[in-house]
């Protein structure tokens, strides 16, 4: 049974996302924001991590990065849910350590398609 | 044969299940989805001011709800209390009362061939509250649209109606 | 209850994604409400990071929701806010008085545009296009350093910009769009309509195509590729549409084409915020190779070495015992206190369950006064620890209901700033203990009360600037809104530095109405006339949202909520009016007293005193109204058996207790039979089985079952004024 954690400071994009996860047969935890996200990571485990970039208090890179310094987060997948696909901000993410990158808005089943890719 | 015309009374020519009580010498029935329980009569808390057939209010279960003498406001002759006294309490749309009649009799299932317009006919309660007349072996059963009833303005118990 | 046009993706819609609608909404509303408050509070000149983001993500938040949710209306338009925001945040313009207004008036339309998804879609929109147009005149800055946003590879910039800048018209493109293969030609439509609702997008034409499973069409349009896919994929995925730039180049250019480059460039910079960097277009010609919207980093943790194998979770098991939560030091904001949200039918049936708790507990406490203490000793101390507790159970309870005034006060600053700003007035708007906490059904229902009063202050009591600075005042008025506990009640005063009330002009009004008044009427009671139903002069009266509420209905909104009005004014200086509030509608101190075999219920905080009087003390005069003397003053009496009726079975002892009562600035003295006690009650309302009842306010339920009647107060004062 796979974990991921959830995290967006919307709460009708993180309901959707985590109905969409639950229905496919993962476990879902949520998070308001990198700040609670990055509380919630060191209570348990998780399979991947999907994060919001735009939040208050720490935003998605921001939470990629404070994860990547711990040895136990140093290798869970790391997906930023983002509007902007620049090279800029590919180049950000890459440098923050995430895993990839997934374009809003997206629909359920391109949701569940990536995390095929990412998680068994 | 069966009613035809007003979609109303077609409503209430389907098979309905209806609660049948006494007000002096007529028998009526009216839908027992409206019924939420028959209690026996305990003194209410007066108000004053209000009409004589407005009882007052009483504690039910935490709501407080009126009660209305349906024997006096209908001028019947007899309208004692005793431990016979019998309280049917409505679940209407707008509100819960609780209305006192001469006794409840039972729950029926009128079939809808038994079930006929009656737009003549001669009855103590308000005539447009009088749905249709049901037929059983030999009662007559006055059948009324109870909301209608008790929502009409010489109930007195909408707000809108004049202190 | 939305309308069900949209769905997400262009997926098979496999997912009903309309069950979020309902927070979708609820959150949009709070971010709209989020991003008006701070734009109010913006300081234009010194505005920081911090106030420009928040008021970005508030716009970002919604765009993101509204395009996921399939409102591409409100997509449209937050889209545009956004861009001018990210233009803001990163301090390429200077925020001005201009844009606070574009975005406020453009929150409001986003609110309409929400409101008529909610309703179910019916009627027509509001149209946005001259705010889009706005905001993008806006965007452009007043002469502000237009640089490009991003640092850009340099090469790929000089050789793409160039190219992409010859256009029709400013920033504008035409591309050719094939979407396909699809199942269902309703997705390519439905492109097409994108086009008509999203104004400012672009004008799309169907062209002929020879693939039955494709649909071409020739788009002129400045917004960038990648919004447009964006929008696209509602409809259809990225995968399904190849776009291609076939924008002529212009070879001989305008001079002022030349001069004009650089606001081109901005211009279609905001277009292009904040989803892509100009850079990202390829140059002309080339077919663009779809996106798949979503990729992976090569190399990284956890990236998928070939996509469509199978790739194990790359996640480290952690060892079985918890970690101790590190303490973050970085300097985070504390925490946040941890919210969930209730639904307040939950809320008020816990809180029925509680008040059925209290009068079942005092029940046992009367029932049980009965039993010999020695007898029963646990049962008393069980009993007397179970009052406690239900005390305190109710307390708690009661404060889940209560919310901080801000939540009223807030929709203040940008009403008064829009009135005053039509009235030509300035007006200076300050707020005092927004913190202090109400229970929200009495926020609902103080609301419009308290709008009538701070429109009035404003309307009426402050002048005109040049008024101000002839009497000696500053230019600006100061209106404030203040609350504060005090004892079982909240007090909330509108106050205000203007012209105040005229005592003759008042009087003389009065006079004209042929209402009863003296000159020597005490200040107090001469501002109490402007209550007076039909009062209204046309110094005092005033519309709020055209429903021609005066004062009077303000003073009987407050009453119907046990509230009392209070007015002070100065002429030339300004005026104050006090609402008091009893802290909750639900649960109220009670003196429970006797006439006749009936038992009534006063509000506790309404008694001032009570009495015993001998027959002779009281003196009658005029048309059979009653007087009783107490200490120096002559208070008019109240006789309850007349007032409600009640039967008297003994006419042998007559009623001899006097309770002085206190309501709406006057006292009068209730003639009972008995003091039967004090307690808590649970106050019931009358009117959802039955109806309002004249001098009565609502019913409790006394310990032994039975419904007992609360007086009003204020309607019994009322009576002895006649």
């Amino acid at each position: 049974m796979a974990f991921i954690l959830a995290v967006d400071d919307s709460p009708s994009m993180r309901k959707m996302v985590s109905f969409t996860l639950t229905g496919a047969g993962y476990q879902v935890v949520e998070a308001v924001d990198g700040v609670d996200a990055y509380e919630k990571a060191q209570m348990q485990s998780f399979d991947l991590v999907l994060t919001d970039q735009n939040m208050p208090r720490l935003d998605g890179l921001g939470l990629t990065r404070k994860l990547r310094e711990h040895p136990q987060f140093k290798t869970v997948p790391i997906l930023v849910l983002t509007t902007e696909s620049s090279d800029l901000m590919k180049q950000a993410g890459r440098a923050a350590g995430a895993t990839g990158w997934l374009v809003k808005p997206f629909d359920p089943a391109r949701l569940l398609e990536v995390i095929k890719k990412v998680i068994k | 044969m069966t009613a035809m015309g007003q979609t109303q009374d077609q409503v209430f020519a389907n098979e309905r299940e209806y609660l049948t009580f006494r007000l002096d010498r007529e028998e009526f029935g009216i839908d027992i989805l409206k019924v939420q329980e028959i209690r026996g009569y305990e003194p209410p808390t007066r108000i004053a001011n209000a009409p004589n057939f407005i009882k007052g209010v009483f504690n039910l279960r935490g709501t407080i709800v009126p009660i209305v003498d349906l024997r006096l406001k209908f001028d019947c002759p007899k309208s004692d209390y005793d431990s016979s006294t019998v309280v049917i309490v409505l679940n209407l749309s707008r509100r819960i009362v609780g209305i006192v009649v001469d006794s409840v009799s039972d729950v029926l299932t009128l079939p809808a061939d038994n079930f006929k317009v009656a737009p003549d006919i001669d009855t103590i309660i308000d005539r447009d509250a009088v749905v249709g007349l049901g037929s059983l072996r030999d009662r007559m059963l006055i059948l009324l649209d109870i909301e209608k009833l008790m929502a009409g303005q010489s109930m007195a118990l909408a707000s809108d109606a004049t202190v | 209850m939305s309308d069900a046009q949209q769905h997400g993706g262009g997926a098979e819609g496999d997912f009903d994604l309309t069950q979020f609608y309902q927070i979708f909404f609820e959150e949009a509303a709070e971010n709209l409400d989020l991003m008006e408050q701070m734009l109010l509070s913006l300081h234009l000149e010194t505005a920081d990071d911090e106030e420009l983001n928040g008021i970005f993500r508030c716009a970002h938040s919604v765009k993101g929701g509204a395009a996921t949710f399939g409102f591409t209306d409100v997509a449209g338009l937050t889209h545009q806010m956004e861009s001018l925001l990210d233009r803001l945040r990163r301090h390429e313009i200077q925020p001005n008085l201009a844009m606070v207004d574009v975005l406020l008036q453009s929150a409001d339309v986003s609110r309409s545009l929400l409101a008529r998804h909610q309703a179910g879609g019916i009627g027509e929109p509001p149209s946005t296009e001259a705010l889009v147009q706005r905001i993008s005149e806006l965007a452009l800055g007043e002469g502000q350093s237009v640089a490009p946003i991003v640092a850009p590879s340099a090469a790929f910039e000089s050789t793409v910009q160039p190219q992409l800048q010859p256009v029709a018209a400013e920033g504008e493109r035409t591309l050719e769009i094939m979407v396909g293969p699809l199942k269902d030609m309703a997705h390519a439509e439905a492109i097409r309509e994108l086009f008509r609702d999203i104004p400012g997008l672009g004008t799309i034409k169907a062209l002929a195509c020879d693939q039955a499973d494709m649909r071409k069409f020739s788009v002129v349009s400045s917004t960038s590729t990648d919004e447009l896919l964006d929008l696209f994929e509602f409809h259809v995925s990225r995968s399904q549409v190849a776009i291609q730039d076939v924008t002529k180049n212009l070879t001989v250019v305008q001079p002022a084409l030349a001069v004009r480059a650089d606001a081109v460039e901005a211009f279609r910079a905001t277009q292009a915020l904040p989803g892509t960097m100009a850079q990202d277009d390829p140059p002309p010609g080339t077919p663009l190779a779809p996106s798949p919207g979503f990729g992976f980093f090569d190399g990284a943790p956890g990236a998928p070495t070939n996509p469509s194998a199978y790739v194990p979770p790359a996640v480290e098991k952690v060892a079985t015992q918890v970690k101790p939560v590190e303490k973050s030091n970085a300097p985070l904001a504390q925490v946040e206190a941890a919210t969930i949200r209730v639904s307040i039918s939950k809320v008020d049936q816990l809180i029925n369950l509680v008040g059925e708790l209290v009068i079942t507990q005092a029940m046992l406490a009367q029932n049980s006064r009965a039993l010999e203490s020695g007898q029963f000793q646990k049962l008393m101390a069980g009993l007397a620890d179970l009052d406690r507790n239900t005390r305190d159970l109710q307390e708690s309870v009661m404060s889940i209901r209560m919310i901080p005034m801000s939540v009223v006060f807030s929709r203040f600053p940008r009403m008064l700033r829009d009135l005053a700003f039509k009235l030509g007035k300035k007006v200076d708007f300050v707020t005092m203990g927004e913190s202090t906490e109400l229970d929200k059904g009495l926020v609902e229902k103080i609301t419009d009360p308290l709008t009538h009063l701070v429109r009035n202050s404003c309307d009426h009591g402050v002048e005109m600037p040049e008024e101000r600075i002839r009497a000696g005042k500053p230019e600006t008025g100061t209106i404030t809104l203040s609350a504060a506990h005090q004892g079982g009640s909240i007090v909330i005063e509108v106050r205000d530095d203007g012209r105040g009330m005229s005592r003759e002009k008042i009087l003389k009004k009065a006079r004209e109405r042929g209402l009863d008044v003296s000159d020597q009427m005490p200040d107090a009671e001469v501002w109490q006339l402007i209550f007076a139903p039909g009062f209204s002069t046309a110094e005092v009266v005033t519309d709020v949202s055209g429903r021609g509420v005066g004062m009077d209905v303000v003073k009987r909104n407050i009453t119907a909520l046990n509230g009392t009005v209070e007015i002070d004014s100065a002429e030339g200086y300004g005026m104050r009016v006090s609402v008091r509030l009893p802290l909750t509608l639900a649960i109220m101190d009670g003196m429970s007293v006797g006439v006749g075999k009936e038992v009534y219920m006063l509000p506790l905080s309404s008694v001032i005193e009570s009495f015993q009087v001998k027959a002779d003390a009281i003196n009658t005069v005029g048309h059979g109204a009653q007087l009783v003397k107490v200490r120096d003053e002559y208070m008019p009496v109240v006789e309850l058996e007349r007032v409600f009726q009640i039967p008297r079975t003994d006419r042998d002892r007559p009623s001899d207790i006097m309770v002085v009562i206190e309501a709406e600035g006057s006292r009068v003295a209730l003639l009972v039979d008995d003091l039967l006690g004090q307690q808590q009650v649970v106050v019931k309302n009358l009117e959802s089985n039955y109806r309002k009842i004249p001098n009565v306010s609502g019913a409790t339920i006394l310990g032994d079952g039975k419904v007992a009647l609360i007086l009003d107060t204020g309607a019994l004062v009322r009576r002895s004024r006649h």
